[in-house]
């Protein structure tokens, strides 16, 4: 038997939120009336004089008058909150205006160090929060058997803010790996994101020493509660401080860093298994002290021991295989002399890094001593020439997904999947006692849609403004025209920008931009409407003539056009073979890249419509005119449109429509 | 592992920007992420792709270049070795341990000396001559094995829907 629990999570999920200033201003009216309430009340018994018979009259509630306040007429204030101590709905309204404040908070660092929050990290944050919230929930219910409100608000607050610092890690951690799957990330990027992982721990320490007061001053099982798991809390956030510093050393550092995959080994190892033994103790102590077997809450104590228990198991085979790796490759394979080196040319082929020491396998090959543990760690073969190095070695399965319980852990080893939207606890009672049912908790991610959409939605009104520009200037690469307007975020701008030459093409861009054109035979090539371009862009009194000059040529030119396009074909074929430089920004890479994607495509394009025109005869000669017009009713669009606009932005406007009219009398003159 | 597997991605995108094998264009998708990139790969010459420019997606784990990156293509495309869905299967794509068809030798696998070019230039063979025998798109091996001109048609919707036209 086995049922699935949609935990309320799902429906809440779905649920309508509210808006974060709806939420805010709706709990600063609940504090309003809470303290307005409170300063009525305090008003109301100090007025009171208990000889006074008129109290009856008054109508004064009954409970009041039982009611002494605790301080002076002059303590105005603390007596409101007692009073709003006393009042339960004034007790709720406190904590929500807390969780507001928290909310803030958070919403203000997340803007501070991490900007707009990617797809991947909202998911992790939810899955976080859910699981967070489910565990504590028990924790209060089932193991503490919490019963006093006093006691509730309490625990809420501890769990609050361990949450809180718990989410801020989790989201570190994610933007940490993010950051580091990127060369150009900038500097100040990461100082702030290592700042806030030492505001973390800081804050986690002074929690710990805080739970040692609790330990002295209430109770020693409660600090053995509270202080496990700030431990847990401080270990993943040192966790993530260690990696970053390792990594950061290892990208300051030219060339290879032998011993480091050493240092994140033994880091992920130590941490692991000590987070591993704390949270295991945890729970022992939470199922002992609960005294709650065979209740819900032990049930689900013990999946999630079992399940650290597997783990703890797993990271131990996995250290003995990797010492045993270790000791055999040091035990068979030599270290490489310095003649090997020197007769060995190659880099590594596993890094592709120079090799300054090495090495040697028997079948000869030379590899970096880190590179090839790691590479044995998971296979007992040469990676060069797959000669099989040992029939011992037990290969350490790679498969992620070997133990049968799934990862419920809080803690640092956690390994979260990216591709799975859904979070769910598995329980399967029959294991315990037959009769018991098989359930699992499933929490459904719904949310990552909206999310993508926005984004898909974002970029495709790009791509709209993108394909307006380009109907304008089909000489410019697509990819140079969205680059700009991502900064413009106007069509009107970016084509500004561009008739005014403070968009500069890639020239190998401009090589390829005029087959557009060409295909369908039309007579303004790429170069000529870019130097149309320019020299609309000086202020010169000839800007009729000098476009008109450039169209005969271009027009000369489109006679010899099939000669032409062999060209420009051979240049491209070059182009795309030898390949461009490298550059060191990483935008100007990004667009070459792009615009030699663009290249190739358009080449493709070109070279499959000549094969089907060869095929069909080649009648196609009318097909200009439709297409000046489309350009020229863009035109006349952007007339229309800018003519509301300055007068400097007119006088472009107008000379836009001189162009065209210019371009169109050419046009028809070369047809008669 | 993500900085040497940065290091090594930059290095094979340096190379093969330097000098790209003919008609293959790789690098990432954006460089913020480094372990997502996008190839164009032409159709190879005198074969019934040829012509078709594919886009396709490849996807680095983490520790690349120990394990294999997954390689799927993003335009539709009909062949026995590319699943319905566009993920690419062939040998050099698998990492040694795993064998979903049970014909490859662990020689034909990944290994940290294949490279991101190695793997396209698999590919574009891959698109030359197709093995039915490892199928992973069984309609595609049938109609190649059975009905070539048929496969061809179809090769040639897809070389001109690759192009946009
Ligand atoms: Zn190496
Ligand atoms: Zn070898």
């Amino acid at each position: 038997m086995s049922l699935v629990i949609n935990m309320p999570a799902l429906i809440l999920e779905r649920l309508p939120l509210p808006s974060l200033q709806t939420y805010i201003s709706f709990s600063v009216v609940m504090l309003g009336l809470a303290s307005f309430y409170a300063h009525q009340t305090v008003n109301t018994i100090l007025n009171f004089n208990p000889d006074n018979q008129i109290q009856e009259e008054l109508g004064l509630p009954q409970e009041l008058v039982n009611i002494t306040l605790p301080y002076d007429r002059d303590e105005h204030f603390l007596n409101m909150v007692y009073i709003m101590r006393v009042e339960t709905w004034c007790i709720w309204t406190l904590v929500n205006s807390c969780y507001c404040l928290l909310i803030l908070f958070g919403k203000l660092i997340q803007n501070v160090v991490f900007g707009e929050l990617r797809v991947i990290e909202k998911q992790h944050l939810k899955d976080k929060f859910w699981n967070f919230i489910f565990y504590k929930f028990i924790f209060i219910f089932g193991v503490m058997n919490v019963q006093s409100m006093e006691e509730v608000v309490l625990w809420l607050a501890w769990f609050s803010g361990l949450g809180f610092l718990h989410l801020l890690t989790q989201l570190c951690k994610d933007r940490f790996e993010y950051l580091s799957f990127s060369p150009a990330t900038p500097r100040y990027a990461h100082v702030k994101l290592l700042s806030l992982l030492l505001v973390i721990l800081l804050t986690s320490g002074v929690v710990l020493v805080g739970c040692f007061w609790v330990g002295i001053n209430i109770s020693l099982t409660i600090f053995a509660f509270l202080a496990a798991e700030s431990l847990l809390l401080i270990l993943k956030c040192l966790y993530v401080v260690v990696r970053y510093i390792i990594q950061l050393w290892d990208m300051s550092l030219e060339g290879v860093w032998e011993s480091r995959a050493m240092y994140v080994y033994y880091t992920e190892l130590i941490f692991e298994l000590v987070s591993l033994s704390v949270d295991f103790s945890h729970h022992l102590h939470m199922l002992l002290y609960g005294n709650i077997f065979l209740s819900m809450a032990s049930l689900v104590i013990c999946m999630q021991l079992r399940f650290l228990f597997y783990e703890f198991q797993r990271r131990v085979k996995k250290h003995k295989n990797y010492l045993k790796v270790v000791k055999e490759m040091e035990s068979k394979f030599s270290m490489a002399t310095q003649e090997d080196l020197e007769q060995n040319s190659d880099d590594c082929a596993i890094c592709w890094e120079k090799m300054e020491s090495a090495r040697k396998l028997p079948c000869g090959h030379l590899f970096h001593n880190s590179c090839l543990r790691s590479w044995l760690e998971q296979d007992s073969s040469c990676p060069t020439c797959r000669t099989r190095l040992s029939e011992t070695t037990e290969r350490d399965g790679r498969n992620p997904g070997a133990p049968g319980v799934p990862n419920m852990a809080e803690g640092i080893v956690a390994p979260v999947n990216p591709a799975t939207t859904n979070h769910f606890f598995h329980f399967d009672g029959s294991r315990y006692v037959s009769w018991l049912p098989s359930f699992s908790v499933e929490v459904t991610h719904t949310n990552l849609l909206p999310g993508q959409q926005a984004h898909a939605t974002q970029t495709s009104q790009l791509d709209n403004m993108a394909r307006e520009v380009q109907a304008v200037f089909p000489h410019i690469p697509q990819q140079v025209i969205m680059e700009d307007l991502r900064l413009t975020r106007s069509v009107d701008l970016t084509i500004d920008n561009i008739l005014e030459g403070r968009i500069t093409v890639p020239p190998l861009a401009i090589t390829g931009s005029g087959h557009q054109r060409n295909d369908s035979h039309s007579s303004i090539s790429g170069s000529s409407t870019t130097s149309e371009v320019s020299s609309l862009a000086s202020d010169s009194p000839r800007v009729n003539n000098i476009p008109l000059n450039n169209l005969d040529n271009s027009l000369q030119l489109t006679e010899g056009s099939s000669e032409r396009i062999r060209q420009s074909e051979n240049q491209e074929n070059s182009y795309t073979t030898t390949g461009g430089r490298f550059s060191k920004s990483a935008t100007e890479r990004m667009s070459m890249l792009e615009s030699r994607k663009h290249l190739m495509l358009e080449q493709a394009r070109r070279r499959y419509q000549e094969m089907h025109e060869n095929q069909e005869g080649a009648s196609s000669s009318s097909v200009d005119p439709p297409l000046i017009y489309t350009t020229s009713e863009h035109l006349r669009q952007i007339h229309s449109e800018s003519s509301t606009l300055s007068t400097q932005e007119d006088e472009l406007s107008r000379r836009r429509a001189l162009l065209l009219q210019a371009t169109q009398r050419r046009l028809e003159r070369q047809t008669d | 592992m993500a900085g040497s597997a940065l290091k090594r991605l930059m290095a094979e995108y340096k190379q093969l920007t330097l000098n790209p094998p003919e008609g293959i264009i790789a690098g990432p998708v954006d460089e913020e992420n480094f372990f997502e990139w996008e190839a164009l790969i032409m159709g190879p010459q005198d074969t019934c792709f040829e012509g078709g420019v594919f886009p396709a997606r490849l996807t680095f784990p983490p520790d690349y270049p120990l394990g294999p990156p997954k390689m799927k293509f993003s335009c539709d495309i009909f062949h026995p070795n590319i699943y319905p869905d566009g993920r690419v299967c062939i040998s050099i794509l698998h990492a040694p341990g795993d064998d979903p068809m049970g014909y490859e030798t662990s020689a034909e696998r990944w290994s940290p000396v294949q490279s991101v070019e190695k793997i396209l230039l698999s590919v574009v063979s891959m698109l030359a001559e197709p093995n039915d025998e490892s199928a992973a798109n069984v309609d595609a091996a049938k109609t190649w094995r059975d009905d070539r001109k048929g496969f061809e048609e179809i090769a040639k919707v897809t070389v001109r829907k690759s192009l946009g036209l």
